[in-house]
């Protein structure tokens, strides 16, 4: 009784320390963490949720110009300014953006948090109209 | 001789100086949690000081408000040369959700040369601790020292 804290005295004397040793061991994040932004372009259609629904406007789509096949469409996404709440990616109806789980984003210049991709968004069908008035697509 | 030890065992043992430019304290409070045991960023010899002017690295968070504008550049005007500047958040690079406010000044980098930015909200300590060591090494690049 004359001692009484040690039994915490020698069980921390054999216990590893509490630091991680971060840089060294990599260490995993939990479950459904919100990190960098992954961004899928083949399978967005443009309809603008994501930007819609960012509270720091940190998506932007860049509209190039119409061509034969269809219109360019950029969209970027500027991790200087989201703030991860994953509202994008829960409101994309086609599940084009992803939140990943890395959590390093660590840059020396500005324009190394932007990631982007582009796709060509098609035309709609061209239309015929026939004699008798109808409209048929090709 | 005697310099060059100082210069070398400057590197070895980066000061550094946290600056609050009126951060909602999400970024501080991970940030605090550096120093504790758990992550403990003194392994690097990293400490933490009172005064900018014993600082090498400065540590700034949030989106600098219109109110602690003029300290802040008062502040960072006294940190001796070389210094490196950490950013810690998305809050001093873009201005995040307080950005278009009538007194956030929003982009940190107009005022003065942001080195390191480290994205998130707020940003993991993991995350904290490599931007701090990419500061250490901007450090060493400043000063001249392979």
């Amino acid at each position: 009784m004359g001692f009484p804290f040690i039994k915490y005295a020698i069980k921390n004397l054999f216990s590893k320390p509490s630091t991680e040793r971060y840089p060294y061991i990599k260490k995993e994040t939990p479950k459904e963490y919100r990190g960098k932004i992954k961004y899928y372009p083949d399978r967005c259609i443009a309809c603008g949720l994501c930007i819609r629904v960012c509270s720091p406007a940190a998506i932007t789509m860049i509209k190039g110009e119409k061509g034969e096949e269809g219109q360019k469409i950029t969209m970027q996404f500027n991790l200087n300014s989201c703030t991860f709440c994953k509202m994008c990616a829960d409101f994309c109806p086609r599940k084009s953006i992803e939140l990943t789980n890395e959590y390093s984003m660590v840059a020396t210049d500005k324009n190394e948090l932007i990631v982007s991709g582009s796709f060509i968004k098609k035309n709609p069908p061209k239309k015929n109209i026939n004699k008798t008035g109808g409209v048929q697509a090709v | 001789m005697f310099d060059k030890i100082v210069e070398e065992s400057k590197i070895k043992s980066p000061w550094l100086f946290h600056l609050n430019m009126g951060s909602c304290n999400g970024c501080d409070i991970e940030f605090v949690a550096l120093l504790t045991p758990r992550y403990d960023v003194e392994r690097f010899g990293i400490k933490l000081t009172g005064s900018p002017r014993h600082a090498d690295i400065v540590v700034v968070s949030g989106p600098l408000t219109s109110q602690v504008k003029d300290r802040v550049l008062k502040v960072i005007s006294q940190v001796p040369e070389p210094k490196v500047i950490v950013s810690l958040g998305s809050c001093p690079m873009s201005g995040n959700v307080f950005k278009g406010s009538y007194s956030v000044e929003a982009p940190v980098d107009r005022f003065f040369h942001v080195d390191v930015s480290v994205a998130g909200c707020p940003p993991k300590p993991e995350a904290m601790i490599d931007g701090i060591l990419k500061a250490v090494e901007i450090l060493k690049e400043k000063r001249g020292i392979k």
